[in-house]
């Protein structure tokens, strides 16, 4: 039987900074869909010098559909500063593509695969694997976005950096265990 | 959570009624004839849960036609963890190369199952692959795959019936519904 491609092997020192971005991991490998973690920064606000105040980093891009994923598992009235990131990028960086996996999305996709059980473990707060970078507080409503597009320019994240940010969580995905 | 012995109390509103289900599927089968006239047609139907679909809509198409069937495991299923990898649990049972073949879906929401079958199936040589399917979720899609022929657009909710099932139950039922989360949903503890 020729069956497609095989994926990649399991990546060890992939991180994760939530159980529910480990999930879609795994299911991502499951149907053989190539996914990367955090591959860029978007920088989505400035200051007068031109110094980056605030910048986004989409959970996973998937390089066959051009698609970064943010996935949530927040209540959905807790994601409004994720909504704002949302579409701040989108009016930034018009050419790209990005889907927000919201709490009951994901919730949807455990239960479409019979893991509804695992919900609240892999979900909010609790999915968690430890404490993040505080995350930076300026209210979107005070950016205007008029004259920014020239400097609209995502970084690619470096190695060190990505690993930094994720080394956390490495063993959870590694053991491919949806415990976290 | 056991499902009622009326399966019908599971369901909290009924989506798409048998009448409907019927007049789009002979819709569906109209169309997909007039596309493919002249010509032949294999069906390929993705078990379980596209089995009533495939087979009231190969009634309705008046092209000669071949049928196969297809089933893949999923994610959290019992191949889950033997592999970590989507397997195709039963292949086409004759080959497709240079023929035009007709993907028939019950529902599409992520797009992954889908997007895995039409690689796996393109690696076979068909002249063509078209796509159709009885439901359309947009709302879950993570793969973006044109859809050939789709017979509703369902909202963003957890469907049975029709083929679909929650926990391999309700399949049988006649109408699209959705299903009541005290269905699926473990009761809270005290």
């Amino acid at each position: 039987m020729s069956e497609p491609e095989a994926p990649r092997e399991p990546k060890p020192d992939y991180g994760f900074a939530h159980a529910s971005e480990a999930e879609l991991a795994r299911i991502l490998d499951f149907y053989q869909v190539a996914w990367e973690y955090e591959p860029q920064v978007f920088p989505i606000l400035w200051d007068l010098e031109g110094n980056v105040l605030e910048s986004f980093a989409p959970d996973f891009y998937l390089p066959d559909m051009d698609l970064f994923v943010e996935i949530t598992t927040l209540q959905q009235r807790l994601v409004r500063k994720k909504n704002r990131k949302v579409r701040r990028l989108r009016a930034l960086y018009p050419h790209v593509r990005i889907k927000l996996f919201y709490a009951r999305d994901f919730r949807a996709l455990m239960l479409k695969y019979g893991r509804a059980a695992l919900v609240s473990e892999l979900s909010g707060t609790v999915g968690q694997f430890a404490p993040g970078p505080v995350e930076e507080t300026i209210d979107g409503s005070a950016g205007d976005l008029s004259g920014l597009e020239s400097r609209a320019v995502p970084e690619r994240r470096s190695r060190s950096a990505r690993r930094r940010a994720a080394r956390r969580a490495a063993a959870a995905y590694a053991a491919g265990s949806p415990s976290v | 959570m056991k499902p009622s012995p009326d399966m019908k109390q599971d369901v909290a509103e009924i989506l798409l009624t048998e009448e409907e289900i019927r007049a789009k599927v002979a819709e569906l089968g109209a169309r997909i004839t007039a596309d493919y006239a002249g010509g032949e047609l294999t069906l390929v139907s993705v078990l379980k849960g596209s089995l009533p679909f495939m087979a009231d809509l190969m009634r309705q198409i008046d092209v000669p036609l071949r049928i196969d069937l297809m089933e893949v495991s999923s994610y959290g299923g019992a191949a889950t963890e033997s592999s970590g990898l989507v397997r195709i649990l039963k292949d086409l049972s004759a080959p497709i190369d240079g023929r035009d073949v007709l993907l028939v879906e019950d529902i599409i929401d992520t797009g992954l199952t889908l997007n895995y079958l039409l690689r796996y199936l393109r690696g076979k040589n068909p002249r063509s692959i078209k796509i159709c399917a009885l439901l359309n979720k947009p709302a879950r899609r993570l793969v973006e795959i044109p859809i050939d022929y789709i017979g509703f657009e369902v909202p963003d909710r957890f469907v049975v019936g029709y083929g679909l099932d929650y926990g391999e139950v309700y399949r049988n039922l006649r109408f699209v519904g959705v299903l009541r989360p005290e269905a699926y949903e473990e009761p809270s503890q005290p």
